[in-house]
């Protein structure tokens, strides 16, 4: 004979057991849940009244292609300044536009100024990306939003204090995704830098990290694209020829991540055609020779897109793709 | 099935539990044991990839390529937030169901063929994330579009879904023919339990093919788009659905437990009752807790819904989170073990791995991953946890020490009342429950610090040196954290290859279960052996559980006072 409870969650309870009593620190318990769960609520929506940290602003409906154009033209507008010898974005005004793609953050680094009160439009041109900033001297001052294609989200942000911000998107995106790194800077005063207004044209954007526009007539072809994963080890001779195409988004690096050919070798005076073949890509200038005047293409640009430049210094030019620089998309000319 | 039982049942293919007392039917338990076993297999191949989680994300050790990595991690959700936790909880629902109301299983070959149709979809799902290479991507748990996925994987995710809703249905028949046979009875409270589960499950399984079949057609090219914000919606009512699901389930189980293995008897039934109740209205739109750093929902939606939530299914958990200590307390004191405040909890059971088992599911659960989910849910606190390292880190305490460690207890029980075989390993299995709960509380610690106090974020391999840059997350801090999380996951997975290894072991080679009573439920209050009529349940004492939630409520309150201090020294936003 198995003697079991007469209170057991096995069986059905007897007689009439919803009138039963109920213990009371059983009920002091429920009584201070509920409070609390009211607490909470209250705090929460108290907060956006006494609280300086709200994520409440509004969402429009755009699309990858509408905020593209968006934040180009708000690049050509944006002015340049430089921190740290690299090239930094300043946007013309109160409003600040930050691009996620795969696998960079378009408009960054920017510069803003402290104790101002900025609107930042966020989107993405692909994916879902995560917006993840944090202060560099204080990796605790942290806030995650999150990035999605057809949304463009703006939300209030104002500094007091200035600082480096870094920003890593914290939402998988693909085989990038953990180099998708970009910053910004907060200053006291944009006056106190060196910095020139308006018309940047195109973009002035650094980006990735490596800085551009450098100087450097004698950097290694080989150092330069040992990550480039079509690169061979090969340079093509292309010397004889006017007119030489280097096709940008080439199959490559696992993916439309790499520039055809990777290394190439013309005469002085050869005009060489960028030609887009795939969308989202870059040419930046990572270095030239001492005198050449190369920009470069450092806007991001769509399939058919082109430029052309007439290299006239001789020397070793090294260039890259801003978003797809990790995964190897890298190039370089030498000039005979 | 499978013959590894030493049950034997009658003519009518019926047997009754020695120690429960419970009719039990050849046709229910055969699923149970072709559930549960599967469950195990699930859990040790998911416990294979989680191995090379932590010795990939401790850097020091960085065993894994990202594209490998997230490919591991892939497999390491699937096959145990969904293969692991569903598999367990069909057996749990014939368990709650069946099992508790001394009936046959109805329609089993709609169990066995759901059982196929379930297979197929885990067989589907790791193709498709095994062949996830570029232009796809792998989907992780969530497969957030428009970043693609091989289509077979969608598939294989709806697939799945409909073979557990199959699967489900045996249950639900089981409770309607009982309501029909019986009108006037009310349901036991753990069959009242599992029922309400059922009822979750369908609502968030429902959620799961609002997300998943659209994105499918979108996959295959049939539809032009799938809007990111709507199927991060739907979805999510499937992803903090099943989460809801698990919480039931380890609810129900910690109520059977604590009974079979502890002597807890129910200390109200209307309070327990109402608690359930309170899930099922309360839980369907939760979902929207998980977008609050999202554009596109408003703030009045992410208001009412995180705090709707609150008012309800919080509530309805702190209500448990009493009741069933309170209910161990008073099944204890009124079978005479335990004088005094805690006298009820010294004298339980702790060598039993089956009792260790639930009460550290019940503590950590509640302390590490019940606080951390509501504190999450707030709207504006939620900006400095979404994606972080912190959320995996509250979503380990939820489900990898509560969820699974209650399961685990229930697994040593299954081991006896269901094959009717001891559990091999002595002293292994007394240590086992602990030494996983343990280290995987570290784990959990580890993750929230790094996620809450260095923003480091979830889903990345490569956060001490970042391609690209020279600036990381590495501080002598982080490299220090880090090296615990590593040291303490190492523990937390042998503890978990400890459990499978038991279970295996005890299933093929285990002593026949004897039949022991882990209660003496003779004894009535003056220990003399005869009835003495002691107090009923809500009149006894409470006092030891009151102490315990109160611990637990200050817990609460600085935690929550904490994190919103740290989020006020964030720059202003908004």
């Amino acid at each position: 004979m198995i003697d079991v409870d007469e209170h057991s969650p096995l069986e059905e309870p007897d007689g009439n057991w919803w009138n039963r009593p109920v213990n009371r620190r059983e009920s002091i318990w429920m009584g201070i849940s509920g409070a609390w769960a009211v607490t909470m609520f209250g705090w929460m929506v108290g907060w956006m009244d006494f609280g300086g940290q709200n994520e409440t602003g509004p969402t429009l409906k755009t699309s990858p292609k509408r905020f593209r154009k968006k934040v180009k033209a708000y690049k050509q507008q944006a002015g340049t300044a430089t921190i740290d010898g690299e090239s930094v974005l300043v946007p013309p005004g109160d409003d600040v536009y930050v691009g996620a793609l795969q696998w960079s953050w378009d408009a960054l680094p920017m510069v803003i100024e402290a104790n101002k009160r900025y609107t930042f439009h966020l989107s993405s041109y692909d994916v879902q990306h995560g917006f993840s900033v944090r202060r560099k001297s204080n990796l605790s001052q942290q806030v995650s939003l999150q990035v999605l294609p057809d949304y463009e989200w703006l939300t209030d942000m104002e500094f007091a204090e200035p600082g480096t911000f870094e920003v890593q998107c914290n939402e998988y995106c693909g085989a990038g995704h953990s180099t998708m790194h970009g910053k910004f800077y907060v200053v006291d005063s944009l006056d106190e830098l060196s910095s020139s207004t308006g018309g940047g044209g195109g973009g002035g954007t650094g980006g990735g990290g490596n800085g551009s526009g450098g100087t450097g007539g004698g950097t290694n072809v080989d150092d330069w694209l040992s990550d480039a994963g079509n690169y061979d080890g090969t340079v093509a001779d292309r010397t004889g020829e006017d007119a030489v195409t280097v096709r940008v988004g080439a199959k490559g690096n696992g993916g439309p991540y790499a520039f055809d050919p990777p290394a190439v070798r013309v005469d002085k005076g050869t005009s060489v055609t960028f030609s887009w073949v795939s969308d989202t890509h870059t040419v930046t200038v990572q270095s030239q020779p001492e005198g050449a005047n190369w920009q470069g293409h450092d806007a991001i640009e769509q399939s058919g897109f082109s430029f052309e430049h007439t290299f006239e210094t001789s020397g070793t030019y090294a260039y890259y793709c801003i978003p797809h620089e990790s995964l190897g998309m890298k190039g370089a000319i030498e000039v005979a | 099935m499978f013959g590894l039982s030493t049950y034997s049942y009658d003519d009518d293919g019926f047997r009754t539990c020695g120690v429960t007392g419970l009719h039990i039917h050849r046709s229910a338990e055969d699923m149970v044991k072709l559930y549960g076993v599967t469950a195990i297999v699930m859990l040790a191949i998911g416990g294979i990839a989680a191995f090379f989680v932590p010795m990939t994300r401790w850097e020091a050790i960085g065993l894994l390529s990202p594209q490998t990595f997230y490919t591991d991690l892939s497999l390491h959700a699937w096959y145990l937030l969904v293969f692991w936790m569903v598999f367990i909880e069909i057996a749990i629902l014939y368990v709650g169901g069946p099992f508790v109301l001394g009936r046959r299983l109805p329609l089993q070959r709609l169990s066995k063929a759901a059982y196929g149709v379930m297979i197929g979809g885990v067989a589907l799902v790791t193709y498709g994330i095994l062949t996830a290479t570029p232009p796809n991507a792998a989907p992780m748990d969530t497969s957030y579009p428009p970043l693609p996925s091989p289509a077979v994987f969608y598939l294989g995710a709806i697939v799945f879904i409909l073979g557990t809703i199959l699967a489900a249905l045996p249950f639900l028949v089981t409770i309607w023919k009982e309501k029909r046979e019986r009108p006037h009875e009310t349901l036991p409270l753990i069959a009242f339990g599992a029922f309400i589960t059922s009822i979750v499950a369908l609502e968030a399984l429902v959620g799961g093919l609002m997300a998943y079949v659209p994105t499918f057609f979108w996959r295959m090219g049939w539809l032009p788009t799938m809007d990111p914000a709507l199927y991060r919606q739907w979805w999510w009512i499937l992803g903090h659905g099943t989460q809801q699901i698990n919480l039931l389930a380890m609810i129900t189980i910690w109520y059977f437990m604590t009974h079979v293995v502890g002597g807890a008897e129910v200390a109200s039934e209307k309070v327990s009752r109402t608690a359930f109740v309170l899930y099922l209205f309360f839980i369907n739109l939760g979902a929207a807790h998980h977008l609050m750093a999202d554009p596109a929902s408003g703030v009045f939606w992410k208001m009412w819904n995180t705090s709707y939530a609150m008012y309800g299914a919080v509530f309805a958990s702190m209500v448990h989170a009493f009741a069933i200590p309170a209910g161990l307390e008073v099944g204890r004191r009124r079978k005479g073990l335990g004088g005094g405040t805690f006298g009820w909890l010294w004298s339980a059971p702790w060598r039993d791995p089956g009792f260790s088992a639930t009460i550290l599911s019940i503590i950590l659960f509640g302390f590490f991953g019940g606080i951390t989910g509501v504190m999450m849910g707030q709207m504006q606190l939620n900006m400095t946890w979404h994606n972080t390292f912190a959320v995996p880190g509250h979503f380990h305490a939820t489900v990898a020490t509560g969820t699974t460690l209650a399961f685990m207890g229930l697994g040593y029980y299954v081991l006896r009342l269901v094959f009717g075989r001891d559990w091999v390993g002595g002293t292994l299995a007394t240590i086992q429950p602990y030494l996983y709960g343990g280290a995987m509380g570290i784990v959990c610690l580890m993750m929230m610090y790094l996620g809450v106090l260095f923003g480091i974020p979830r889903r990345d391999p490569q956060v001490m040196t970042i391609p690209g840059t020279s600036w990381s997350f590495a501080t002598p801090t982080t490299h220090l954290i880090f090296a615990i999380y590593g040291i303490a996951a190492l523990f937390a997975i042998l503890g978990g290859a400890l459990f499978v290894g038991i279970v295996v072991t005890s299933l093929v080679r285990g002593e026949t279960f004897a039949g022991d009573m882990p209660v003496d439920r003779s004894m009535l209050a003056d220990g003399s052996g005869e009835a003495s009529d002691p107090e009923p349940p809500h009149a006894q004492s409470m006092r030891g559980t009151f102490v315990f939630v109160l611990v637990f409520f200050a817990t609460f309150v600085a935690l929550y006072a904490l994190n919103w201090f740290l989020l006020s020294q964030v720059w202003q936003i908004g």
